[in-house]
């Protein structure tokens, strides 16, 4: 059976070993995504010049310079700035691509926070700023729970492309579904059954993500 | 930190060698953004197609590709390119690492501006090709003269930015072995062991170019509601 590689290495390669590196990757750094992506996207629509400053800063060179650049940076970089972020080799590996992953989609979820605040209505914040509710206050019960179901969809494309994105994460040696296919590949020399079956992987993550976040995007539409 | 090694950042010759990694890189989008042009293209008009066995597979690839990484795809065909040319074109048959890698990357692209062009053909008024039969137009004939030339104009914003998301994925490519921007960097700190600056400074050219462009774009959408509903149409493709 050409594809029996899939499971030739049982829980230790492919599947479900590199399977579950990926999920965990994915969404773990997604949730780190939405703190830092909402932090990011208060400070643009702050009121006070220095916080806007830091907060384009951020998404613009975020946004603008490779991945791999950013996760070779973190991974070569952290140690010699003295920053350790684990002892175990592997555990660090894993720890610098989890950092990376979320420092450049945090950009661009800050990107989509930021569209979703601005597209609530002025008046609200108006209104519930002369009702006596500090900036704070608005922000918490007015203007964020308002902005939520314009932004759901487009992070669930942001969700889609970190999926896909945790293949780099092999580049700095982390043992995900691309590592586990390299792996096996290395080890019988059947490229086309090892990528296939990695490819196999990444699509029964990818695909009911994407159907998922088409359909939620249709829904939302309707409401709206 | 290594402050004895800022004195390679004003070399002549070391600048040199990254300027050549960065006309590398150039040179790889463009051929990549060339090549994923016709093929994105081709599959965008089979996607429009009226028989359901043209429209469904091409539906099929676009999905399917879209939905792979595309540093997959690159690692597939830079490292085993040649030995899938081999059965069609001989033995002898190899491919460089370049080329694969620009395969990869141009494979992935075409999927994504197949939904661009996909995009811009859709949001045309219908009338234009109901007058377009009406005055006599062939069916290819209303693609080429009437709504294509009509559709690209719409497309130019939307390409513009897949074309920064492209010059980013050059890094991948040069990942597996060939000469780029990242590559340069990479050269430099194997033999100085100063990742951070050599790093930092490739990723100031990499933000130059990307903002660059991420800019122009913008300011060409701005105003035109038509190319910004082209680009939201295919924005799964917008991070990358």
């Amino acid at each position: 059976m050409p594809f029996g590689i899939i499971f030739e290495y049982p829980d230790q390669y492919l599947f479900p070993g590199g399977l579950w590196v990926t999920i965990e990757l994915s969404v773990v750094s997604l949730l780190g995504s939405l703190v830092l992506g909402t932090v990011i996207a208060l400070f643009r629509i702050s009121p006070l010049t220095p916080f806007r400053v830091i907060g384009v800063a951020y998404v613009e060179f975020f946004r603008n310079t490779p991945l791999l650049v950013q996760l070779f940076f973190l991974f070569f970089g952290l140690p010699l700035l003295g920053i350790r972020l684990s002892d175990d080799a592997f555990e660090f590996n894993f720890r610098a691509a989890l950092l990376g992953l979320t420092l450049y989609h945090g950009a661009y979820v800050a990107e989509v926070v930021r569209s979703g605040l601005l597209g609530v209505d002025r008046g609200q914040i108006e209104a519930a700023r002369s009702l006596g509710l500090s900036y704070a206050q608005m922000l918490r019960f007015v203007q964020l729970p308002q902005s939520f179901r314009v932004v759901i969809p487009p992070l669930g494309n942001i969700f889609t492309a970190l999926v896909k994105n945790t293949s780099l994460a092999t580049t700095i040696g982390v043992a995900e579904l691309l590592n586990a296919g390299e792996v096996v590949e290395s080890r019988t020399f059947r490229a086309i059954e090892a990528y296939g079956a990695v490819a196999v992987l990444y699509l029964a993550l990818v695909l009911p993500l994407a159907a998922g976040v088409n359909w939620l995007e249709r829904r939302l539409q309707v409401v709206r | 930190m290594r402050p004895d090694t800022w004195h390679l950042f004003t070399n002549p010759s070391v600048l040199g060698f990254f300027l050549g990694g960065f006309g590398q890189t150039i040179f790889i989008s463009i051929a990549a953004i060339a090549l994923s042009f016709a093929l994105g293209l081709l599959l965008a008009l089979a996607r429009l197609s009226r028989s359901r066995w043209v429209r469904w597979p091409a539906t099929g690839c676009i999905e399917i590709v879209r939905a792979l990484p595309v540093y997959l795809l690159i690692v597939y065909f830079g490292i085993k390119g040649s030995s899938l040319g081999k059965p069609f074109l001989g033995p002898d048959f190899d491919m460089p690492r370049f080329w694969g890698g620009v395969i990869g990357l141009s494979l992935y692209t075409s999927a994504v501006l197949a939904e661009i062009i996909r995009a811009g053909i859709v949001s045309l008024p219908r009338g234009q090709t109901e007058a377009a039969r009406a005055l006599g137009f062939g069916p290819i004939g209303t693609m080429r003269l009437i709504l294509l030339p009509q559709a690209l104009r719409l497309m130019v914003p939307a390409m513009m930015s897949q074309l920064t998301t492209i010059i980013k994925d050059t890094s991948l490519v040069g990942q597996i072995g060939v000469f780029e921007l990242y590559r340069s960097a990479r050269i430099i700190y194997t033999q100085y062991f100063n990742p951070i600056e050599a790093l930092l400074f490739v990723s100031f050219l990499y933000f130059g170019i990307c903002f660059t462009l991420s800019q122009f774009s913008r300011r060409l959408e701005l105003g035109n509601q038509d190319a910004q509903r082209v680009r939201k149409a295919a924005l799964r493709s917008e991070v990358a």
